[in-house]
């Protein structure tokens, strides 16, 4: 089959490799229908996170039909069109059974290195890295999916696959980012990076009952759509000074919740600390560069909630310790649960609520997906979500 | 809080030369470059009196000079935990078979102790050479999450506690075997199957 490989920093090949076989009673296959590429498949592109191998599938947003399942699969069968969640979770340990789903005690088999990192591990991840278990993804034409029984959703022929395919990961973690904020009537919500994480964040913000919605990027395709699509209010970094921006927006009090839906490889403009920040981040002293993060926090009102969407793998510096705690901020975040969000957010998408098609702006063949990570990286032709179809 | 051991006796006789090489170099040319080679010269012979490296405590290496059964003359400790959600009945008769005990390559397991739901001891054995002894203990979670599964596990060390440290980093070690044989045994127990990738797709020739 056709899959896409990572072979180290930018560098992704179509390659022709063999096909995924049930290695376990409760694996299924899929036939890949539909796959993404996601804002943090740009950290692996970019050789920002550790643990990756030449030859490993990416992949993590997908979705397609069952054509074989281990015997242990009883809740599906060969024909059935699903969606997979990112999250490889076994549905019977501590974490699953309180519904924490991406911290699935053992879905992981290389927890031991996500242990030496972050003290312990998380889930399994499809393609993404060796220390969140080294799973084959799903930007391929085949894709063997573990715990095929807890995780993918069926879903409704009458849905396309451009208005599910988002439920994988991005749709779910966007609202995630949104219920984290704890919204209240008349609440004001600030939105980090109007990338794909970013937009939905906004939407999900809107359908939890924020009052308003503040936008923040650079990309003027990105900010019209958060303006035009979703009426958010939004602020160019490269025009002004965020702080003092949102300070007047608010009233003087700053927004009740702030998203962070950047990660670690945040930009910023004429700033001393994002300089200084690349440089640390090019000499490995630091792994991660959290602009956008510690602007959130300062940004937050007293008794806020800052709300990580964005994905961070290492250390960061100078993190405002002194403002969360004086000002009594809580920070909510984590890899998404989305296994949790699956029936409740299908039924908003068949009930028209939501549709998460807006954000996509390129439909490509996977062939095309080493030109489609250059562009998407770069923000070519305006480029905010690409759908892949083999 | 005494300080445990982390250096065995082939350590600590490396650490002895070592460190009297150094100040007797240093004595031969006294200068500024020997007599720092003399400070470190004697912080070995002091670790080596000691027993203790400071630096390697980080790595949680911990010998036992006098160890429980006598035919290993010093062993190297390895304690680790997990908590499983399954009943401790359930728990004890899985680890009560000798093939789902922590066990070092080659070695020939058999249980020397059982307490029902409580206890297990087994030794690894080669061609009747005692390789390593150790325990596991059973006891209930607090709130109805299950099983509390302690292991304590000692081994004859080889390559003294540089080899050790370097068998850690490199995350091929005897703790790494016990953590190992602990998860499995959760995902054995909750999830039914071990995780694996061994035989998936890849781009990898």
């Amino acid at each position: 089959m056709r899959a896409i490989c990572w072979h180290g920093a930018r560098d992704v090949r179509v390659e022709s490799v063999p096909e995924p076989k049930i290695l376990n009673a409760r694996d299924a296959i899929v036939r890949v229908t539909a796959s993404a590429i996601c804002g943090s498949d740009l950290h692996l592109y970019g050789g920002f996170v550790p643990g990756m191998m030449k030859g490993d599938i990416l992949g993590h947003e997908f979705m397609g039909e069952v054509v074989e399942v281990g015997p242990a699969v009883k809740t599906l069968a060969r024909g059935d069109r699903v969606v997979v969640p990112f999250p490889i979770a076994c549905g019977n340990c501590f974490f699953c059974r309180r519904e924490m789903f991406s911290l699935c005690e053992n879905s992981n088999p290389n927890a031991w290195m996500a242990e030496k990192l972050w003290g312990y591990s998380p889930c399994g991840i499809y393609g993404y890295s060796h220390l969140l278990g080294g799973y084959a993804g799903g930007q391929a034409e085949y894709v063997r999916v573990p715990f095929a029984d807890v995780g993918p959703i069926k879903v409704p022929e009458a849905l396309r696959d451009d208005q599910v395919l988002f439920l994988s990961d991005i749709l779910p973690t966007g609202y995630m980012a949104a219920e984290n904020c704890a919204i209240e009537p008349g609440d004001t919500i600030a939105v980090w990076g109007c990338g794909p994480v970013g937009l939905l964040a906004i939407a999900c913000a809107q359908l939890l009952g924020a009052a308003r919605v503040i936008a923040i990027d650079r990309f003027p395709e990105r900010l019209r759509l958060a303006a035009l699509k979703l009426g958010a209010e939004t602020i160019d970094y490269t025009e002004a000074n965020v702080l003092e921006a949102l300070k007047d927006l608010t009233g003087g009090r700053g927004p009740d919740a702030c998203i962070d839906a950047v990660g670690m490889e945040a930009h910023a403009y004429h700033s001393v600390a994002y300089a200084y920040d690349r440089v640390k981040q090019a000499m490995m002293f630091e792994s991660d560069r959290p602009v956008a993060l510690r602007e959130a926090i300062m940004a937050c009102r007293s008794g806020g909630t800052v709300s990580v969407a964005g994905v961070y793998g290492g250390l960061i510096d100078k993190f405002p310790a002194g403002a969360l705690m004086n000002r009594s901020l809580t920070i909510r975040t984590g890899q998404t649960h989305v296994q949790r969000y699956l029936r409740p957010l299908l039924a908003r998408i068949e009930n028209r609520e939501i549709d998460p098609s807006f954000i996509i702006t390129h439909r490509l063949q996977l062939e095309q997906a080493p030109s489609a990570y250059r562009m998407f990286r770069d923000k070519q032709d305006e480029c905010i979500k690409v759908v892949l179809t083999p | 809080m005494p300080q445990k051991l982390n250096l065995t006796r082939a350590d600590r006789i490396g650490y002895v030369a070592g460190g009297i090489a150094l100040i007797a170099w240093a004595l031969r040319r006294p200068n500024v470059r020997t007599a720092l080679a003399a400070g470190v010269g004697g912080w070995l012979l002091y670790q080596a009196y000691t027993g203790s490296n400071p630096m390697l405590r980080s790595l949680g290496i911990h010998v036992n000079r006098e160890p429980a059964q006598p035919e290993i003359a010093e062993t190297m400790v390895v304690e680790d935990a997990i908590t499983i959600s399954r009943p401790r009945a359930e728990v004890y008769a899985f680890f009560a078979q000798p093939q789902h005990l922590p066990g070092l390559a080659d070695a020939e397991l058999d249980i020397t102790r059982s307490a029902p739901d409580e206890e297990l001891a087994w030794r690894g054995m080669r061609d009747d050479r005692l390789l390593h002894f150790g325990s596991l203990s059973f006891r209930d979670a607090p709130g109805a999450r299950g099983t509390i599964v302690a292991a304590h596990l000692e081994y004859a060390p080889s390559g003294g506690s540089l080899g050790v440290a370097l068998a850690r980093v490199m995350g091929r070690s005897p703790q790494r075997l016990v953590a190992d044989s602990l998860r499995r045994a959760r995902a054995l127990l909750e999830a039914g199957e071990v995780p694996t990738t061994n035989g998936q797709a890849t781009g990898r020739r």
